[in-house]
């Protein structure tokens, strides 16, 4: 494996996406205006569940950034599609290029658009909405990691088993409100109902939520985000493993050409 | 640089690659012909490692692409017949990404880059983006692409389809450019005049076999039979001393060594039914007569263009 031509195909898509940023920067605006709406509400929410000082951040702010985050896994995926429409996805095959260095390549972009994403709604979620973290920063950090992991091995997934690019996009935004719906994303979990609750750690969303809320409302240490972080890469591991098995370089995709 | 030995493949019941033998020396220029669906693009394919075939083996520089398929792709530069660029990117950097493919780097790269610009005139269009070039730009960034890293074997498949008489020249200029510094080149094309242009060696492909394979002068000294051709308003007449000649629709081809004395004694034949002629043709030894001897078929009537006619 050729790390160089793993970074060359990385370098390409980041000027791929200096050459359109609207969509990430509508993932980072978007999930703030939510923010600016919901936080009353989750102040009511979070003072009920028996939290004492909160604000309401404390859960919209990890909450809509998970169901944006969760917004990525389409982006991963069209970044295979785009390649069927633009016919280049042949000649990216005739290279010496091999399938996994292809793979690293294209999942660097959207891990650190992922980290970025993260890091600008946390930050701006302190700045605007007053967002106080109790707890270890580097739990959020590795819960964030974690979770961005998790979403490339999911658009990996999505990319192997859609065979259009409206299957794609179809699946992916459904699968993020499905997910940040049960997963504890959209409302607190306590709200939820019984077999919803029974439902939710099923997702990767409902894990993110616990870490990022075990260190922002608990005050935990990263000693308590360890077991959500590993549910996260063991998704992200299965996802990846299905998409190993699934994925046809040889497949044509249909695109929207 | 290039053998293929005994390939086949098939799509269902398709039989698009029927024991295909084929090899291209370093410095040689192989005009890939035949009608659609003769095999050209799948043989290309296979050649490139993106399609596998069912039997049969393919080298390149003595590496056997389905055992070796990294190792040999280095060596190859691939322009499909599909125009496949990056539209919302750059000339510049259309041509880094692959480039940095090759795992070309600093001013070697940049190098690079000038160099194939510089050839196929791209250099004032480095910095557009690839959407808002001509179709004849995009086809000449398309086929830098596959040039950038100066693999010993070039696969252009239908490099100038779509494109203007000045970039044909100029692609057909390059491509014998490459072949003078040592450049394997398998050159697929509809059009026969553009093979005899390249100087290029010939093979024909017809219903997924090789029918002739050889230097353009020897196929045309071997099979290069003049044809006198008749077309008429209908049917093609039964008409006394034509016997001999081949009839297929509304024509009438005879072959000839005195085209000009035919002609006249064909015309003198024709009698009564001479009102019905529309055309008389004289087709000179030509590629286009090599494919009639070989397949028995006229070429601009398979692929459906009267550009491929000599």
């Amino acid at each position: 494996m050729s790390v160089r031509r793993s970074l060359a195909v990385a370098r390409h898509e980041l000027r791929l996406l200096r050459r359109d940023p609207a969509p990430v920067v509508i993932l980072i605006a978007m999930p703030l205006v939510l923010m600016a709406f919901n936080r009353p509400a989750f102040r009511a929410a979070l003072t009920e569940a028996g939290y004492a000082d909160v604000n309401g951040a404390e859960h919209v702010v990890p909450g809509t950034a998970v169901m944006f985050a969760f917004f990525l896994v389409g982006n991963v995926g069209f970044a295979f599609f785009r390649e069927h429409g633009w016919q280049t996805w042949e000649r990216l095959r005739a290279t010496s290029t091999r399938p996994v260095e292809v793979m690293v390549g294209k999942a660097i972009t959207p891990l650190v658009v992922s980290a970025v994403q993260l890091f600008v709604l946390f930050g701006l979620g302190g700045l605007l909405f007053g967002l106080r973290v109790r707890g270890a920063i580097l739990g959020l950090v590795l819960v964030g990691a974690s979770l961005g992991i998790c979403l490339v091995a999911f658009g990996f997934l999505l990319t192997a088993v859609c065979r259009t690019i409206m299957q794609l996009n179809a699946v992916a935004n459904i699968g993020a409100l499905v997910f940040a719906g049960i997963g504890g994303a959209l409302t607190p979990l306590s709200t939820l109902p019984g077999w919803a609750r029974a439902v939710a750690p099923a997702t990767p969303s409902y894990w993110a939520m616990r870490g990022f809320r075990s260190i922002i409302l608990d005050g935990a240490s990263v000693g308590a985000v360890l077991l959500p972080c590993a549910i996260l890469l063991l998704f992200g591991v299965g996802f990846g493993l299905v998409a190993a098995r699934r994925f046809r370089f040889a497949e044509t995709k249909t695109s929207w050409a | 640089m290039l053998e293929v030995e005994d390939l086949h493949k098939t799509y269902g019941e398709v039989v698009a690659l029927d024991g295909v033998d084929l090899s291209v020396a370093a410095g040689d220029i192989v005009g890939l012909l035949g009608p659609n669906g003769a095999g050209k693009t799948t043989l290309v394919s296979i050649v490139a490692g993106l399609r596998r075939a069912d039997r049969g083996v393919v080298r390149v520089d003595g590496r056997n692409v389905a055992v070796a398929p990294y190792e040999t792709r280095r060596r190859i530069g691939l322009a499909p017949q599909d125009l496949g660029i990056y539209p919302v990117l750059s000339v510049r950097d259309n041509l880094l990404y692959f480039g940095e493919l090759a795992e070309l780097s600093g001013r070697e790269l940049t190098g690079r880059i000038e160099e194939v610009a510089d050839a196929l005139e791209l250099t004032h269009l480095l910095d557009r983006p690839a959407r808002t070039l001509s179709g004849g730009e995009k086809r000449r960034l398309h086929t830098a692409m596959a040039m950038l890293h100066r693999p010993p074997l070039l696969l252009l498949d239908e490099p100038t389809t779509g494109v203007d008489v000045a970039t044909r020249s100029r692609l057909l200029e390059v491509v014998r450019a490459r072949a003078a510094d040592g450049t394997a080149v398998c050159y697929s094309t509809h059009y026969l005049p553009e093979v005899e242009s390249l100087g290029a060696s010939v093979a024909i492909l017809d219903q997924g076999r090789v029918a002739a394979r050889g230097a353009l002068h020897d196929l045309v000294h071997a099979h290069g039979q003049c044809y006198v051709e008749l077309s008429f308003d209908g049917e093609a007449p039964d008409v006394p001393g034509l016997e001999g000649a081949e009839r297929s629709g509304s024509g009438l081809r005879l072959p000839t060594a005195d085209p000009a004395g035919e002609t006249a004694r064909v015309l003198s034949a024709l009698g009564p039914v001479a009102p019905r002629l529309r055309t008389v043709e004289i087709l000179r030894p030509s590629l286009e007569s090599v494919f009639l001897a070989v397949t028995g078929r006229r070429y601009e009537e398979e692929v459906g263009t009267g550009v491929g006619a000599s």
